[in-house]
């Protein structure tokens, strides 16, 4: 038990008090292609302090806005309990958490539409639009490629998943799996290209328009602590080698690949303008079938 | 066939007065209800491209107003001008917007600057005055005082146009990420789909021309124009200084024709990646704004080692030029005109290659051929569907006629592809420019002497390819030594009006970065007036209050 409370505050910690530093690091990284110094390593701890420490503007009477960024923040972290960060078996191994992760990530991105509706800006409608379409093709890639998973280990838990891979190798199917879900997780981290339901040039920062001081904070807060979640997932499952099986090497090997993975998508970010909408979809839906084909040999080798 | 020939011999004597003081430049003199006649002919049967119509108060000189519509015939290297008087009993003229639609703006102008209405006009809705203007008070007429600030009447407002229930109205402007400048465009959509839009603007009016024809003497012009815009102000000030000389037959030493051309040059060639950077920047590609600014400071660091600015050079002056660009500053422009040249190359190769950026540019804010003629747009919007015109070849100024320039690029697709392939390139063509410049450029003076007034009632209109367009300054010469009109039109003012076509139909998305590509600059397109934008309808509290308001807060 005191295992699994240790295990949950890594998980928590790494994702709340750890992702605001890879941010520096992707920042500094950026600042690097773009021949500029870049800020401080500690600027993202600053950038949020900064909008905690603001007046809370209500700009609209709705409830929903109020409390969506803590319940968005609360459903990113659980999320982050589902998912194995150096240890095989995420905090909260339950039956068929696979699936509770796929609940609470669609969860978070239609809390964030919520909150967005809610605002009634116009811009906010049209992010909300977008972000549904992106929602309904980038979330099956990553609920497929999962499923490969659980139909190879035959067990809905990511412990069993990890452990098949790591007994198994590199299969078909999980390669197929791992490649469309490192491209769907640009997506996810609302990188370019796929910023689009946020797209400032556009639509002005669309489902955040109406955010600012304490509740963007949450919301960037989130966002910060889904890039160590979806890292660490590709990461584990995906990638589970080397797994050494001790807590105190695995962490680090962990937190190792979620740099090289967060430096990629970084790299993916910055030499690529944004999509429109349609043509993003056009490209997930390109990749839903590749996903697709993935499941199907999993299927067949089962 | 001679130009003066056609025109006589088809309208005869309609036509009341015919002239060409300067080779290239015919002024007629019609009667104002023959204008539709004389535009639908030049329009269409002499191919002439509509470039700006002038409103001026001649009641001190022949008690009638005065209305100029300029037409330029690009093949002949011609300009027409079509004179019509105006008398005080009957304010209204026929309107040319339905056989020429690139004239919609200016004859609205006309009519709210100087009160001349067009009759017949599809829209003809309130464009430069703001929207809390009196009513029947006209900014340009000579008897209105030009520090006057008149009463406001918030009932003036502006309708804008409606909409259908099924659309969503999203607000571009009057302040938004990736306008630079105040600009409102009221996009109506449904879902991302762009079914109409409507455009307001005029937020920037200080005031230029008004201040120029009442207060300004020629000499003090070309430092105010240079301030018309903030990138291409070199180009104004080259413009006004050009058309003041052609007036008053002032011979410019050739030196300081190629310091103009080199001066010229390197505004194109540091507007060119400015606008690429923004380009890159709303399409979310900040590295491309990050590069090509970098790649652009050095070319800032030169205008300043040369004229002591980064911008607004205050080198022009009727006559020529006051700084001489000295013989050891050469190799350094050399060496920052290399390092660019590489840059660019590469720059050029890495925009084509990527497939992404394409995706975002092609077949994106579609300006067929036929649609940027007729809504007369210059510049690298119209090279980049294939309308080939520059001022450089058509109308020569500053050196290039002696430099035998007529290497231009253009582009049939007119798309925002073709519109940044023609700026891509053409930076190239300017760095030549400037190179061979500094190869040919003659020992001798660099300003005219100028002992004489400049004589009254004389005319000139000059052009000047500008970054962006052609800007265009039409010089009237009054007594007192000082201009009695001076009219200018810089290239956005042409091209704006494209942008309703363009974005029609397209994704929201699109809407951005179509909006960049014609590489808007709306203080140049807006220099008019005077106005207190502060009073609006909605308005509670004064602007006086709200700072008390806030200064009191701020000391809680």
């Amino acid at each position: 038990m005191n295992y699994t409370i240790g295990i949950g505050i890594l998980n928590i910690g790494l994702a709340l008090f750890l992702s605001p530093f890879l941010e520096g690091i992707v920042r500094k990284l950026r600042a690097f292609i773009h021949s500029r110094k870049g800020p401080p390593l500690r600027q993202p701890y600053y950038d949020l302090l900064k909008l905690l420490g603001k007046e809370n503007l209500e700009v609209s009477p709705n409830y929903l806005l109020r409390l969506a960024p803590i319940v968005y923040l609360t459903t990113i972290l659980i999320a982050g309990l589902l998912v194995p960060m150096g240890t095989i078996s995420p905090p909260i191994a339950a039956a068929g958490d696979v699936i509770v992760f796929i609940y609470f990530t669609t969860l978070a991105a239609v809390i964030i539409m919520m909150s967005a509706a809610a605002s009634e800006s116009p811009y906010a409608q049209i992010g909300v639009s977008r972000e549904m379409m992106m929602l309904l093709t980038v979330e099956p890639v990553i609920a497929i490629a999962l499923i490969t998973g659980a139909v190879n280990a035959h067990s809905l838990r990511m412990s069993d998943i990890v452990m098949w891979y790591l007994t198994n190798g590199p299969t078909v199917s999980m390669v197929i799996a791992g490649v469309s879900v490192f491209l769907a997780v640009q997506a996810q981290l609302g990188k370019l290209p796929f910023d689009i339901s946020e797209a400032e040039q556009e639509i002005m920062g669309g489902l955040f328009i109406e955010m600012s001081g304490p509740k963007y904070a949450l919301f960037k807060w989130g966002f910060l602590a889904k890039q160590v979640i979806f890292a660490s997932l590709f990461c584990q499952i995906f990638v589970p080698w080397p797994a050494t099986f001790t807590l105190w090497l695995d962490v680090p090997i962990n937190l190792l690949k979620v740099l090289i993975v967060v430096v990629f998508v970084c790299l993916i970010d910055v030499v690529n303008p944004r999509l429109r909408i349609d043509q993003a979809i056009r490209y997930f839906l390109v990749m839903v079938f590749v996903a697709l084909m993935g499941l199907v040999f999993a299927l067949v080798q089962a | 066939m001679n130009i003066i020939k056609r025109l006589q011999g088809k309208f005869g004597k309609e036509i009341l007065e015919i002239k060409e003081p300067v080779k290239g430049k015919i002024y007629l003199t019609i009667p104002k209800t023959g204008i539709l006649n004389f535009a639908e002919y030049i329009f269409n049967e002499l191919k002439g491209r509509f470039v700006i119509s002038v409103g001026t108060d001649t009641r001190s000189i022949s008690n009638d107003y005065t209305i100029t519509y300029i037409f330029s015939l690009d093949k002949e290297k011609t300009f027409i001008s079509l004179q019509a008087h105006v008398k005080n009993d009957d304010l209204t003229i026929d309107s040319i917007t339905p056989i020429v639609p690139g004239a919609n703006w200016a004859e609205r102008e006309v009519y709210d600057m100087v009160g001349v209405y067009p009759k017949g006009h599809p829209d003809p809705r309130r464009f430069i005055l703001a929207d809390d203007w009196p009513d029947g008070v006209y900014p340009l007429r000579k008897d209105f005082p030009y520090d006057k600030k008149p009463e406001s009447a918030p009932e003036m407002k502006v309708p804008l146009k409606k909409t259908s229930e099924k659309s969503t109205i999203i607000s571009l402007g009057p302040f938004f990420p990736v306008l630079e400048e105040p600009a409102y465009f009221r996009l109506f959509v449904e879902g991302e789909q762009v079914v109409g839009c409507d455009y307001r603007g005029s937020y920037n009016h200080r005031g230029i021309e008004k201040i120029g024809d009442s207060k300004l003497t020629y000499n003090q012009i070309p430092f105010i124009a240079e301030r018309i815009c903030g990138i291409c102000g070199f180009i104004h000030s080259t413009c006004y200084c050009e058309a003041v000389e052609e007036a008053a037959e002032i011979e410019v030493p050739l030196r300081a024709k190629y310091i103009r051309t080199i001066m010229l040059e390197l505004e194109r060639i540091h507007s060119h990646p400015l606008w690429l950077g923004i380009a890159g920047h709303i399409i979310g590609f900040e590295t491309v704004l990050m590069q090509t600014w970098r790649m652009r400071e050095p070319v800032m660091w030169l205008c300043e080692a040369i004229s002591g600015n980064r911008k607004t050079y205050g080198m022009n002056i009727v006559g020529g030029v006051r700084r001489d660009i000295p013989k050891d500053l050469h190799p350094k422009i050399m060496d920052v005109l290399n390092t660019l040249e590489k840059e660019w190359r590469t720059l050029l190769k890495a925009i084509q290659g990527d497939t992404t950026l394409m995706m975002r540019l092609k077949n994106v804010g579609r300006l067929s051929n036929e649609d940027a003629r007729k809504i007369c747009v210059t510049g690298p919007t119209a090279r980049g569907s294939g309308v080939r015109i520059d001022s450089r070849f058509d109308h020569p100024y500053a050196a290039y006629a002696e430099m035998g320039f007529k290497e231009f690029v253009s582009y049939p697709d007119g798309d925002t592809l073709a519109r940044t392939l023609v700026r891509l390139e053409e930076t190239l063509i300017s760095i030549d420019i400037i190179k061979r410049a500094l190869q040919e450029i003659p020992e001798g003076p660099i300003i005219a002497e100028i002992t004489e007034e400049i004589p009254p009632g004389k005319e000139a209109v000059r052009v000047v390819e500008a970054p962006r367009g052609e800007a265009i300054h039409y010089v009237m010469t009054g007594p007192d030594n000082r201009p009695f009109r001076w009219r200018v039109r810089a290239p956005t003012y042409a091209n704006l009006q494209a942008i309703p076509v363009m974005i029609q139909g397209a994704s929201l998305a699109d809407v951005p970065i179509t909006i960049g590509s014609i590489d808007p600059c709306f203080s140049c397109t807006e220099r008019m007036i005077i106005v207190d934008k502060k009073t609006g309808k909605e308005r509670v509290i004064t602007q006086k209050e709200l700072l008390e308001y806030s200064i009191k807060e701020k000391l809680k």
